[in-house]
């Protein structure tokens, strides 16, 4: 058994805890030697520097921070460093290689190998002898060289990537050495877990302030107020110390919160070594994030730079309206709308003067109508989906310019909506500017579709463009005529979308029909019915669903969120790995699942990490449940 | 125990090269320094022989992967200028007035009779035996050389009770003898020549080494403390603490130069000589630094260097543990912990912040 398992995961970044007293570790940092301070890391060191003859062992202790009264449940209290490599990896290839295979060999005859630390030059990441160690429950790794292709954005990024693509992400990875703080965001995004104090310790003459996002030489600097700074003589290693144990914390609530992307979108932006890495990330691992940030959640998402654009859950985003999101082949128009700063966009000004103009053609206009909004950085955002997690939730800078790869994003993303359309569908524009110029001009080269401009002249709330709409949409339904009985009320589209784009497509319409019946009202939770009993509710935080596991079981050969269970009931309140046969890889983490033995749903749950790291665990809990099937008896 | 082969190959491949360009220089270098004799404060008369040099940095072996000593020897030794100038240095440097350790280094070893045949080491003993001042001969040799037959020819051309044979040990770890030194011998062959030694009369003195290569410094620390006390349970009442400089054209040297190796820190050997007096008062402890304070040599943070440096000289010379005991109080202590922590854990692979 792991001693450490993740309670939440963000990319590749995740909150580890100890595994049965769920004590969150990291991210922290670890004290290099024990001291008065140690209780304010996530571990120390307990060692004295330097070794006297009253300390002659040669293993090292790693004590962690476990609360006094939970130690006792605890799986190990301390680990221990007790073996290393005789040579350097950077030596010689034939005689670090020949020694690192024997360093490997005496790791993998030690007692308890979960309490060991392991010893992870970056040039053996590939090595068979590492995959050897990963069969093991070895949790700690010290990832040793980094620093050698530090300023080699690209190496350090693939480093990084594989190493944590190779690993469970129940494996902790420790980088010791003197590392600035304000790498701390990035590198804990890229799945770092543990870090030291010993640059703290660097205050010679040759060493460091550390203040804000730098390290300044120690002749000069700003002034600090700190307890530390205000007291003669000053104590520069207690100032830094605090600035280190700041960053981290500033990084493990982001973490929590949901928002280290945006973190680290800032922070790069302060270093020359990491803004391309992000760039290079993003392009070419951009699935690896993916695959693992959730997407449910309800933190507000501010898209400030162009890297926005690539934000794991935007790009989720895009991906899941390309995959899943199927218009109703009823529709006879669509309406291309440009979107608003207010969320959703239907308590928007500008949204209601459109809502008001589409009224006016007739209320039974919005029965055959797509309403699309147009934005960036999602591209395209159908009215169904307007109110769930990211569309609901982001922020842009409004500047009404719009980049050449925003352009090509979202007009690649609005031609594969409007393929799922039949070719005589009439779309009407009600977008204005340069922007959205440039995107419908794309859609009329590269399609046939006639499309009838509504704002072309003015502004869309402008009145005239309003009687626009109007008119063109009078004139466009006059001769249609509309099947009463096949009508879906906006609700029931709307749940029916958010179920395809949470559940997988094909979900919405057999979950929800005609014969429901919805209760409750923005900003409360919708309680849906079906014959009387309460099948499923809407979070109005996050705009998704929570349905039972009886009705779970009609869409589950449908459903992109199945955990294969070994067991046929589930006890207790949580999923833990050994029960895990198989789970679905688009899972991602917070996402409802449903526990399934043998065909059938036994309980619906939470889900803690990816999919992709379920099927990697080997302990710990992979999901908390939320609903089990009642069983009559 | 046998040497690591594929470490002696690199290190032969790098002597080789080396090799080439060693200077030929026959001059007979000598200096006086104070020094700690047995009975007390006195001077130090040192010889550097100019033989042909150590025959196992000549040998396939390629020798230690820390020391350049060999680029300073002659390839032809002249031993009839050798001798005399021998003669006339100490006729013209002994004072009556003072005690005098006599030091015949050679840059390898004095006993080895491929450097200096039995009949120089005996013309030499004996002219040394003439001085009454010179109370104590130190020699320095590697074990294998330590054998009954010159054992033999020193008790019968000087009074051997003022023999003091060194001999470079470096480490009573076999480990870091065979993969870090590629010393050539371990640590039952000092045994066996310090037995054979003390039979005779003379005395031992043991060299160790802070820090080898591969070695962080703690680890460094913790193997001199080792070594110390196996070397003490050994009857040696000498050891000396000799902090590594770095010699061009060393395997050690082309590891510093691609910024792998830090030469040792000052505190540590302040903090090697306090915790080794206070274990072992009885022990004289020396600590031997060369290019002290420069980059090449034990430093700290440039500010405090020349402080500790004479510190440590003071205490070599009066064995006076007080002396180790005042209080040095420099920024750069604090990082010394760091680094130390910080070169253990990635095992000397961080030697750089980032």
């Amino acid at each position: 058994m792991r001693f450490f398992q993740p309670l939440s995961q963000y990319g590749l970044a995740r909150i580890l805890a100890e595994t049965r007293t769920r004590t969150h570790l990291s991210p922290g940092i670890i004290d290099i030697e024990k001291s008065s301070n140690s209780d304010d890391y996530a571990a120390f060191f307990d060692i004295s520097l330097p070794p006297s003859y009253s300390n002659t062992d040669k293993i090292l202790n790693l004590h962690w921070n476990i609360p006094e009264e939970k130690k006792e449940r605890a799986l190990a209290t301390s680990f221990l460093y007790s073996l290393q490599p005789f040579y350097s990896s950077s030596i010689d290839d034939e005689l670090s290689k020949a020694d690192y295979n024997t360093y490997v060999e005496n790791f993998l005859s030690l007692q308890d190998i979960h309490k060991q630390i392991y010893f992870l030059p970056i040039d053996f990441i590939e090595s068979e002898s590492f995959d050897s160690v990963l069969k093991t429950d070895m949790s700690l790794i010290a990832l040793i060289g980094l620093d050698k292709i530090f300023n080699n954005q690209r190496k350090l990024s693939e480093v990084l990537v594989n190493l944590k693509e190779k690993i469970s992400p129940d494996i902790a990875i420790y980088l010791p050495g003197p590392i600035a703080p304000s790498n701390y965001s990035f590198l804990i995004y890229m799945g770092i877990d543990f870090f030291d104090n010993s640059l703290s310790y660097y205050t010679s003459e040759n060493g460091y302030f550390i203040l804000g996002d730098r390290l300044y030489p120690l002749d000069k600097y700003p002034k600090c107020y700190c307890q530390y700074c205000s007291q003669d003589p000053k104590d520069i290693q207690g100032h830094n110390e605090l600035m280190m144990k700041n960053e981290i914390a500033k990084v493990k609530y982001a973490l929590e919160e949901g928002t280290l992307r945006e973190l680290v979108e800032q922070d790069i932006h302060k270093s020359v070594t990491f803004a391309a890495s992000l760039k290079h990330l993003d392009k070419k691992y951009s699935k690896v994030f993916r695959n693992r940030t959730p997407i449910i959640s309800s933190t507000k998402i501010k898209c400030i730079g162009e890297e926005s654009l690539h934000n794991p859950v935007i790009s989720e985003y895009r991906e899941r309206i390309r995959t899943r999101y199927k218009p109703s082949l009823k529709d006879k128009i669509i309406l291309l709308l440009p979107c608003s700063a207010k969320k959703p966009y239907s308590f928007s000004r500008s949204h209601m003067l459109f809502r008001g103009a589409i009224k006016k053609a007739g209320k039974q206009v919005f029965h055959t109508l797509s309403e699309i909004i147009v934005t960036s950085p999602l591209s395209v955002v159908p009215r169904e989906l307007e109110s769930i997690y990211p569309a609901r939730f982001y922020d842009i800078p409004v500047a009404g310019v719009w980049s050449d790869e925003e352009i090509e994003l979202t007009s690649r993303l609005l031609l594969d909506v409007l393929s799922h359309y039949p070719k005589d569908i009439k779309i009407v524009n009600h977008m204005h500017g340069h922007g959205y110029q440039h995107i419908v001009d794309i859609v009329r080269k590269e399609t046939s579709f006639e499309i009838i401009d509504t704002s072309s002249e003015n502004p869309p709330t402008n009145p005239n463009s309003l009687n626009n709409l109007t008119d063109t949409l009078y004139n466009l339904i006059e001769n249609q005529t509309i099947e009463k009985d096949k009508i879906l009320s906006s609700k029931i589209r709307r749940l029916q979308f958010t179920a395809d784009f949470q559940y997988g497509q094909g979900t919405g319409s057999i979950l929800f029909s005609k014969d429901i019946k919805v209760k409750g009202k923005y900003p409360r939770h919708l309680q849906i019915f079906r014959g009387g009993e309460q099948i499923a509710s809407l979070s109005s935080e996050t705009g998704y669903l929570s349905i039972l596991p009886k009705i779970a079981q009609e869409i589950l050969d449908k459903t992109l969120n199945k955990l294969e269970f070994g067991v046929d009931q589930v006890l207790g309140s949580n999923i833990y790995a050994p029960g895990c046969i198989n789970a679905d890889t688009t899972i991602l983490p917070n996402d409802e699942i449903f526990i399934v033995h043998e065909n059938k749903v036994i309980a619906t749950a939470k889900a803690l990490v990816s999919g992709i790291d379920m099927n990697k665990m080997t302990s710990g809990s992979l999901a908390e449940v939320r609903k089990k099937l009642k069983v009559r008896k | 125990m046998k040497i690591n082969p594929t470490f002696s190959s690199m290190i032969r491949e790098i002597r080789e090269n080396s090799l080439k360009d060693r200077e030929h220089s026959r001059r007979i270098v000598h200096w006086v320094e104070d020094h700690r004799l047995r009975s007390g404060a006195g001077k130090a008369l040192v010889f550097i022989l100019p033989t042909r040099g150590c025959s196992w940095a000549l040998s396939k072996s390629g020798g230690c992967s820390i020391c350049g000593y060999i680029y300073d020897n002659p390839q032809q030794p002249d031993f009839d200028i050798m001798l005399e100038s021998f003669q006339k240095i100490l006729e013209d440097t002994i004072e009556s007035e003072w005690e005098y350790s006599l030091k015949l280094f050679t840059s390898g070893s004095f006993l080895d009779k491929k450097e200096l045949p039995l009949e120089i080491q005996k013309k030499i003993l004996k002219e040394s035996s003439k001085y009454d001042q010179i109370k104590e001969i130190v020699l320095e040799s590697r074990p294998e050389y330590v054998t009954d037959a010159v054992l033999q020819n020193i008790a019968e051309n000087t009074e051997i009770s003022k023999i003091e044979i060194a001999i470079g040990l470096e480490s009573a770890n076999d480990d870091i003898l065979q993969n870090s030194i590629n010393k050539g011998f371990f640590w039952d062959d000092f045994v066996k020549a310090a037995e054979k030694t003390r039979e005779k009369g003379a005395k031992i003195k043991a060299y160790l080494l802070f820090k080898p290569p591969f070695l962080s410094e703690y680890d460094s620390i913790q193997d001199i403390l080792e070594s110390v006390s196996k070397i003490v349970e050994l009857g040696v009442d000498t050891v000396s603490i000799n902090a590594i400089s770095i010699h061009r054209g060393t395997f050690l040297s082309q590891l510093f130069e691609k910024q792998m190796y830090r030469t040792p820190w000052l505190w540590s050997l302040l903090h090697l000589c306090r915790e080794i007096k206070e274990q072992y008062p009885d022990l004289r402890l020396i600590c031997d630094i060369v290019a002290g304070g420069s980059e090449r040599g034990a430093h700290n943070c440039g500010t405090c260097d020349k402080d500790i440096i004479a510190i440590l000289k003071e205490f070599t010379v009066t064995q006076d543990s007080d002396i180790l005991d005042e209080e040095i109080k420099c920024s750069c202590k604090t990082e010394w912990k760091g680094f130390l922590f910080s070169e253990k854990i990635s095992n000397s692979e961080m030697l750089n912040k980032y």
